[in-house]
């Protein structure tokens, strides 16, 4: 029973080690006193019997190591003296230690918060089994690489693809009305209407019920079924599982539940977790365009397209199929799908080419892995000018018989906990982080539908956390670890200071300055570049007036109205808030500006244009308004006028564009009294009335065209009242209130708060978030910098005393000396911020073609930036060599 | 002391002990020095090898360890093949066998 014995071999070294060591001891001194005696035996005499005996044994000490070595456990016996030992050294210097962890945890937790940022947009699979087979299909045009296909497209994709186990399709998800029973008022939730097969094809088995059956999504408006989301089910019905088969009313349309999506499915969307999934043929109760035909129409775009690659197939093989069948669409219906492409996108493309946001985490990303650079180079050098501290310690050591690999592993140890400790204060911070994230949830989402930031410490984010810890540890303590266990022992012993000024040493430790250097000058240049950014694009300013506006939303789709009833409902709506004292005018829009929801599209061909061939049309965004728009929010008609009440549906269509669309397609010329064809170039003509001033609509970036059309002549269902009150806008709550009630009592109210309120959360507290976060990493960047800095030039200052007494002893005088080792800072700073400088520069056009396209080098930051490093570097070396150039000669040359 | 530095190949160090062991009870100089002897000066086993060698074996249980008196009644840790040190070096001295068979035929080859 071999394995019984070395157990018992174990836990004897590991329990009784003192009474092993013992035995030990007395064994090899017993076996040297025995050769002893046989030397002598061989007629050596006493003195040179010990000396031989001494010889062949070769070290009581280093025999004893090596039985050590070879016992079983050693290897764990050996790792709790390092760790012991580590423990004990690093409390020695508690106040060194706590700098370190803390450094460290600022860099982790930066990075593992900010990665959580990029996993959750980009990388973070879906939810599903083997989520990497399922691939995006995408229309193409010239505008966009991701788009949209219609009903009739998404059939002919699944029936006449081969290269997929299934082909879903999803619509955005969108505000249903959801109520329980029939007389109650409807409340908003996030319902997605989803093929038939979506359930099946993705493999999520539902928790409760069933998915829908193949039958339930072929005929239009037959079969009412309804399956919940887990949070849904959770808040709306306790979690009661007798809720399949019960009747619930969306949009005022009865629906049987048939079936829980289970909690591992939140949906495929990145922010928003559907509360209702509904089959593609129950379209009608949930169609947002009013004007087109959900079923029929070609170009009725509004499907998000999935599929499931099969197992054999290659996606090089699915995009060429997918886009023959586009090309096929082209031939066969030439007017409505002219110049459109497809494409076959993985979910990174996907999740890269839909939304551009990824990118400021990406930055957030390098800025804060910069900090953790920061943060390491800070260490190292710490542990370096300790490593050069203890030189004497582990040169005895050495000579005591100590390996140098398991010297190397025990300084290894200290850095191994130092970043393990950095590491999980790093989690922590992160998390705390992306609580902070979570806490401005509603400030970054101002809407109704069920939609939350991702962000979230997983088991991703914390392997990451382990690794960069790992990482830090070997950046950090390898370096100091090879080159103090790489002593020349005699010199070591003999001399007080092991220092042998090599080059390479200074120049180990003068990159580490270096480095600093160039590191915070690229944070701050960032952080002050994104802080600038924004205040720049604050101060512009939107073109509209903001204040004494109240906002309020209604979408009568929610209590069945149809188109007739809906614009009537909004006529007699407008007709009686401009009756309501205190409302000095009113406004309907389709979409606020500077709202959450995207604006309509529009595709056009200028009259008179004649197109490229390979070009159907053009395209903008635009906005549908009634008469009292421009007014209302305060923006100029540059030419022509504004809409009127004359612009019925019956009278020749108009529309009005900004000044940027006019100055686009009619430089020199005037815009007004021209005409745009709808679609193409055979599309209905519509007049150009008036030319308004360009705002900002949806985001503060560049002037984009803009098209503007009156709601009687392109009817919406869902629409924005905007009230400009002379006083608070709060006081004409309950006048619309009760306005609103004596049209419909039914109908509810969404979304009604200040607008000022809603613009600040929209436009400026997120950015704010934003420039928190860059200015907390810039500014911790700064602080490590610093501190780093000051250290290593104090530090390389310091171990010049020596040096600086010889020179004074010799007839240097003090200014001499000042001179000489400022000077060295001052060439290390600068060497740092020419590289720091072009670092920046680099960060800058990557961040202004990335978010910005402000353009322009920021020379203010740098004037502010630059020399404030220049002087704590200058401060760093003269503290000490002040302190060095008074203490007298004499002195400085016994100083150790 | 001249005898050809030759390093002991792995796992030859074991058989030599467990063989010098077979003749009785020693201590670890006795067995240096009959290792010595027993390959004709070509092994010099120091005791850096020796020590680490006699406790892992002692760990493995092949051998047993116990304190007694030394011819010149010193006290001195003696060591003693046990069963199980007898089976492995039966079964090493097998293996050794083929080795050197097999390195003695490849040798031969031409």
């Amino acid at each position: 029973m071999p394995l019984l014995v070395k157990a018992r071999s174990f836990l004897r070294n590991l329990f009784f080690i003192r009474r092993v060591d013992a035995d030990l001891d007395r064994e090899v001194h017993s076996h040297l006193e025995m050769l002893i005696e046989e030397k002598m035996r061989a007629g050596m005499a006493a003195a040179e019997a010990r000396r031989a005996a001494r010889i062949e044994l070769g070290g009581v000490e280093q025999v004893k190591e090596q039985v050590r070595d070879s016992r079983t456990g050693a290897f764990l016996d050996s790792l709790v003296q390092d760790f012991r030992f580590a423990i004990r050294s690093l409390r020695r210097t508690a106040g060194l230690t706590a700098f370190v962890v803390i450094t460290l945890a600022l860099g982790i937790g930066m990075t593992s918060a900010t990665f959580s940022m990029v996993d959750a947009l980009i990388f973070r699979p879906y939810p599903v089994p083997h989520p990497s087979n399922v691939v995006s299909l995408a229309g193409t045009t010239h505008d966009s690489k991701i788009e949209d296909f219609s009903y009739r497209e998404y059939l002919d994709i699944r029936d006449n693809t081969k290269s997929y186990d299934g082909v879903i399709a999803c619509a955005d998800m969108q505000a249903v009305g959801y109520s329980a029973e029939a007389d109650v008022t409807p409340r908003i939730k996030g319902g997605m209407m989803v093929s038939g097969n979506f359930f099946r094809v993705l493999g999520v088995e539902p928790r409760l019920g069933r998915g829908f059956r193949p039958d339930e999504d072929q005929v239009p408006g037959r079969d009412a079924v309804v399956v919940l989301g887990p949070d849904f089910w959770r808040h709306e019905f306790a979690g009661d599982a007798s809720v399949v088969g019960k009747t619930i009313r969306l949009n005022g349309t009865p629906f049987t539940v048939i079936g829980v999506a289970p909690d591992e499915f939140p949906g495929l969307l990145v922010f928003g977790h559907p509360d209702l999934y509904m089959p593609l043929a129950m379209a009608r109760v949930f169609s947002t365009d009013i004007g087109k035909n959900f079923f029929e129409d070609r170009d009725d775009r509004e499907l998000n397209v999935k599929a499931r690659l099969k197992a054999d197939a290659n996606l090089q093989d699915a995009r060429n199929e997918l886009a023959l069948l586009a090309k096929g669409f082209e031939r066969d219906y030439p007017n409505l799908t002219r110049s459109r492409g497809a494409a076959v996108y993985t979910q990174f493309q996907t999740r890269t080419t839909e939304d551009q946001n990824w990118k400021f985490g990406v930055v957030f990303v390098i800025l804060a892995l910069a900090v953790l650079l920061v943060a390491c180079t800070n260490v190292a050098g710490l542990l370096l000018s300790r490593a050069r501290e203890r030189a004497r310690e582990i040169a005895v050591r050495l000579a005591l018989g100590a390996g140098r690999l398991r010297l190397i592993r025990l300084l290894l140890t200290e850095s191994l906990i130092l970043a393990t400790l950095g590491g999980l204060a790093g989690i922590a911070i992160g998390y705390g982080v992306i609580e902070w994230f979570h806490s401005k949830d509603t400030i970054i989402f101002a809407t109704e539908l069920p939609v939350a930031v991702p962000f979230q410490m997983d088991k991703r984010v914390l392997l990451l956390c382990v690794g960069l810890s790992v990482l830090s540890a070997f950046l950090c303590g390898l370096a100091p670890a090879l080159q103090s266990t790489r002593v020349d022992l005699v010199n070591a012993l003999k001399s007080a200071d092991v220092e042998v000024p090599g080059r390479k040493r200074l120049w180990g430790r003068n990159m580490l300055v270096v480095a600093q250097v160039a590191m915070s000058l690229m944070l701050l240049t960032a952080s002050f570049l994104m802080a600038r950014g924004f205040q720049h694009d604050l101060m512009v300013g939107t073109g509209f007036t903001k204040d004494h506006l109240l906002m309020t939303s209604f979408d009568p789709r929610l209590i069945q109205y149809n188109a007739t009833q809906t614009q009537q409902f909004y006529k007699l709506l407008a007709e009686r808030m401009r009756e309501t004292p205190g409302v000095q005018s009113e406004a309907l829009t389709q979409n606020i500006p500077m709202g959450t929801d995207d604006f309509d599209g529009l595709t056009f061909v200028p009259d008179g244009f004649t197109m490229p061939p390979d070009r159907a049309n053009f395209a903008s965004t635009m906005d549908t308004i009634d008469e009292g728009y421009f007014a209302t929010l305060g923006i100029p008609i540059l030419r022509g006028r504004a809409f009127l009440t004359t612009d019925t549906a019956d009278a020749p269509r108009v529309a009005i564009v900004n000044a940027h669309f006019a100055k686009h397609y009619w430089p020199g010329g005037d815009a007004v009294g021209k005409h745009i064809r709808l679609d193409n170039s055979a599309g209905v003509p519509v007049e150009i009335v008036g030319v308004a001033q360009t705002i900002k609509y949806q985001t503060m970036s560049d002037p984009i065209d803009f098209v503007y059309m009156p709601l009687a002549q392109r009817p919406v269902a869902r629409m924005v009242l905007i009230l400009r009150s002379s006083g608070d806008p709060l006081q004409l709550l309950q006048p619309v209130k009760d306005a609103v009630r004596s049209v419909d009592p039914n109908l509810p109210l969404l979304h009604t708060q200040v607008y000022e309120e809603y613009y600040l959360n929209q436009a400026v507290r997120g950015p704010e978030i934003a420039i928190d976060l860059v200015g907390t990493m810039g500014a911790v960047g700064l602080f490590l910098a610093i501190a780093g800095l000051y250290g290593l030039v104090a530090y390389n200052v310091s171990r010049r005393t020596h040096e600086i007494g010889i020179r004074m002893a010799l007839g240097a005088v003090s200014s001499d000396v000042l001179r000489l080792v400022m000077g060295k800072g001052f060439v290390l700073v600068g060497i740092g911020t020419g590289m720091g400088l072009v670092m920046g520069f680099a960060l800058e056009q990557l961040m202004n073609s990335m978010l910005f396209n402000s353009g322009g080098v920021d020379v203010v930051a740098y004037l502010i930036v630059v020399p404030s490093l220049f002087l704590v570097a200058m401060l760093a070396a003269y503290v000490p060599a002040r302190r060095a150039c008074r203490i007298a000669p004499t002195q400085a040359l016994r100083y150790e | 002391m001249s005898p050809e530095q030759t390093s002991l190949l792995q796992g030859t160090l074991d058989l030599l002990i467990l063989k010098s062991l077979r003749a009785g009870e020693m201590h670890g100089l006795g067995i240096s020095r009959r290792v010595e002897q027993i390959t004709g000066g070509t092994f010099v086993v120091k005791p850096g090898s020796l020590f680490p060698a006699l406790h892992r074996m002692e760990e493995e249980g092949w051998i047993t360890a116990f304190w007694g008196e030394s011819e010149n009644n010193r006290r001195a840790k003696y060591y003693r093949l046990s069963k199980a040190g007898l089976k492995q070096l039966e079964a090493e001295t097998k293996r050794w066998s083929r080795i050197s068979l097999a390195i003695g035929q490849a040798l031969e080859a031409s």
